[in-house]
């Protein structure tokens, strides 16, 4: 059956259209990280903490036993909770490291080109994001890799970049904000890093992978990658950014500070550096 | 670079200025480009332009009206101008004690009526008029050309040298060329028929193309002589200064919407064209210059042909277009067998687009995802969704012409980064520039 072609106007009227984040973000651009010697050393040094902790605390535990058994019971009970949270952050942590893993394996399937594995990885990756599911079911159906990647970047990703502006801009709106109650330059660089880092935490959240402290830090580093890809300097100029401070409220709290419209700019471009490390869909 | 009229050469010429330039600074455009440089540092300036007498082509005018709001495409140019640019490209890491190295690109535009003038040169007026008029007889055609034909016919064979006959007749052939451009016909000679030189017009102007043996079809014969030497001072010697690479800008996807009478005609057009080109590799010219004892002139070292516009249809179809553009180029279609370049130069068929003006989307039409695009429409503020159709990969047979191929709308471009310091949205460029550079970089 032939489709006949046709011109329509949308019902609702939209702003200018912008040129994609530029299509360089390929699978290379996110090598797996190696372990690196300062890595390797901190490694040791954890191991040999907890190990020479552990052993020391063993020793503790049976002495305690040998005063008396309820002292015993009651020194083990402790120093396995404690143990057992230090776990359970490592196990979070692994985790993490894991998703941020998984994602550069889905970004490495998605430009491996070969159908079925691209098909495999679309379907595997809607079922991990906020509105997937609702591609889910028409990921199955065209069952043609490019279509499916049209809807993703349609349906989910679009949504998710939107989210991940507007995280960036209420950020860069408290950073303002806190800039201008802050009195010293050197705390507002404190400031604008923690809002920075959480940031970073909450995009990278509305994608599904919750980083842990490891996890925070890699993903710090691809979004820096992503960000001199992007050209922080290109976005900083970039209608987010332009328009947040053209919010008149803004430009008077603003004032000249200059230096917290920069802040803001950043962090504009943060969210979306990694929100573009968090991923997989290579953009079209 | 050669193009028909509306090909799209001066927003080509745009947009390869303002992306190089925004390369240069450091921005993150002309991915491809810059990856094939490999991480060396490429400086980007506009070349200084000398004694030359031509005037520099203005792109700074042209980026302002593509980036403000709301923006406006390039008028129709009238007149030639030249783009010249200066590329200092570093080397890599262990070639740096070598100087760097140092490209310079200049391209000429020019009113694309004035390229079928080309072929002027090597026609004298009788091969000229004989043909002109063979083309008017052609049914496709006959319509619109009634009146002028009905009045050369009625001339007697030994009409003498009269100023208004010449005069008349020049005015009833304008008239036909340019009731044939609004046709959507391309191959309209003498072009400055259609778009004038700047300033006042020449005495020499009026004539039309006479079969005659008398005193006007002489008088007609040297104003026809007298107009070959201007394309000569005008556009040949400029565009042949150092021609070493072409760049065949062909509009496809107009000429699918005008019809197969259009479509035949676009191709004849460009073959003519661009075979006007190719003398330059004739052994009578390198003959003449060994027998100067200068070295034979280049010969052209790359071709790439590029069918412009290519945003107004979906990524998948990009494909189908390139593929039609090397079907048209080599196989050739009807009475317009090819392009003419021999097989030995190296020779990209593209798609591209200079000035992006939409983004791809799926649409669902009639229960089924269709590939389309949408855009908005300078002064419109909603976006309009097109697709204008299946773009064949072949040159396109009764079948197809059976359906049509809708109008391409007249769509905004993507707003520049950064008022376009950060170049201009584009497809294809990138690929184009390595293929034509690729043998120098
Ligand atoms: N969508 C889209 N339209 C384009 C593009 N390039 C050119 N156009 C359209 O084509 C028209 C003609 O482009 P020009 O660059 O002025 O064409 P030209 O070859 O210089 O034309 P002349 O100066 O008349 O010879 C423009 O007004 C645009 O509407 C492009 O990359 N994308
Ligand atoms: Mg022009």
């Amino acid at each position: 059956m032939r489709v006949e072609p046709r011109i329509e106007l949308e019902e609702e009227p939209a702003p200018r259209l912008e040129p994609p984040l530029p299509a360089v973000v390929a699978a290379d651009t996110f090598a797996p990280p190696r372990t690196g010697t300062a890595a390797l050393a901190l490694l040791g040094a954890v191991v040999l903490a907890l190990g020479l902790a552990g052993l020391s605390v063993g020793n503790f535990v049976a002495d305690q036993f040998a005063r008396a058994t309820w002292l015993g019971w009651a020194t083990l009970g402790v120093a396995g909770a404690g143990f057992g949270l230090i776990g359970a952050g490592l196990l979070r942590e692994v985790r993490a490291l894991l998703a941020l893993r998984h994602v550069d394996g889905l970004r490495d399937a998605f430009a491996s080109g070969n159908a079925g594995r691209m098909m495999r990885a679309a379907v595997s990756w809607s079922h991990t994001v906020p509105g997937g599911a609702t591609v889910a079911p028409a990921l199955q159906a065209v069952n043609d890799p490019d279509a499916a990647l049209a809807l993703l970047r349609a349906g989910p990703c679009r949504t998710l970049r939107e989210d991940a502006d507007r995280l960036g801009r209420s950020a860069a709106v408290q950073a303002v904000a806190g800039i201008a109650a802050i009195p010293s330059p050197a705390l507002d660089v404190l400031f604008v890093g923690w809002r920075g880092v959480r940031l970073v935490r909450e995009v990278a959240a509305l994608y599904g992978v919750r980083p842990g402290v490891l996890g925070t830090l890699g993903l710090l580093r691809r979004a820096a990658t992503a960000a001199t890809l992007v050209g922080a300097a290109s976005l900083a100029g970039n209608t987010a950014a332009q328009a947040l401070l053209s919010s008149p409220l803004l430009a008077h709290a603003l004032g000249d500070a200059a230096a917290a419209g920069v802040a803001a700019r950043r962090l504009v471009v943060l969210a979306r550096a990694t929100a573009l490390a968090c991923d997989p869909v290579p953009p079209g | 670079m050669t193009g028909l009229a509306r090909a799209g050469k001066t927003a080509f010429l745009t947009s390869l200025a303002a992306n190089l330039l925004a390369l240069g600074a450091g921005q993150p455009v002309l991915p491809g480009f810059a990856r094939r440089l490999g991480g060396r540092r490429v400086q980007v300036a506009l070349a200084p332009s000398g004694a030359s007498g031509l005037p520099r082509f203005d792109h700074p005018r042209h980026l302002a009206a593509l980036t403000r709001d709301p923006p406006a495409w390039p008028e129709r140019t009238s007149a030639a101008s030249m783009l010249a640019l200066d590329l200092v490209i570093g080397r890599e890491s262990l070639g740096f004690a070598l100087p760097s190295q140092r490209l310079r690109l200049e391209l000429l535009d020019y009113p694309g009526e004035w390229l079928l003038d080309l072929p002027l040169l090597r026609t004298d007026f009788a091969d000229w008029s004989a043909a002109v008029l063979r083309r008017l007889q052609a049914p496709a055609v006959a319509p619109h050309a009634a009146g002028f034909m009905a009045f050369n016919s009625a001339l007697p064979a030994g009409a003498t040298a009269d100023e208004s006959l010449a005069a008349t007749g020049h005015r009833l052939y304008r008239a036909t060329l340019h009731r044939l451009r609004d046709a959507g016909l391309s191959l309209l000679q003498p072009g400055r028929f259609l778009m004038p030189a700047p300033g006042p017009e020449p005495a020499w102007t009026p004539f039309f193309p006479n079969l005659g043996t008398g005193g006007l079809e002489s008088l007609l014969a040297r104003r026809y002589a007298a107009y070959v030497q201007a394309v000569q001072r005008d556009l040949q010697e400029p565009m042949f200064g150092n021609l070493d690479r072409i760049v065949v800008l062909v509009d496809l996807l107009s000429a699918l919407h005008a019809g197969p009478d259009a479509f035949g005609d676009a191709a004849a057009a460009v073959s003519a064209a661009a075979g006007a080109l190719r003398w330059r590799r004739s052994w009578i010219e390198a003959a003449w210059a060994l027998g100067q004892l200068r070295l034979p002139p280049r010969v052209v070292s790359r071709v790439a042909f590029a069918a412009t516009k290519s945003d107004h249809v979906a990524e998948r179809q990009r494909g189908n277009l390139a593929a039609l553009l090397r079907n048209v180029a080599e196989g050739g279609i009807g009475d317009a067998p090819d392009f003419g370049f021999a097989a030995a130069v190296p020779t990209s068929h593209l798609a591209i687009a200079a000035v992006r003006c939409t983004e791809d989307f799926v649409w669902t039409l009639d229960g089924r995802p269709v590939s389309a695009v949408r855009g908005r429409r300078i002064g419109d503020e909603r976006l309009l969704r097109s697709y204008p159709g299946e773009v064949p990969d072949r040159p396109p047979d009764d079948a197809f012409w059976a359906h049509p191929f809708l109008q391409l709308p007249d769509f905004e471009p993507l707003r520049p980064p950064q008022g376009g310091r950060g170049g201009v949205p584009e497809l294809g460029l990138d690929a184009l520039l390595c293929f034509l550079l690729d043998d120098v970089l």
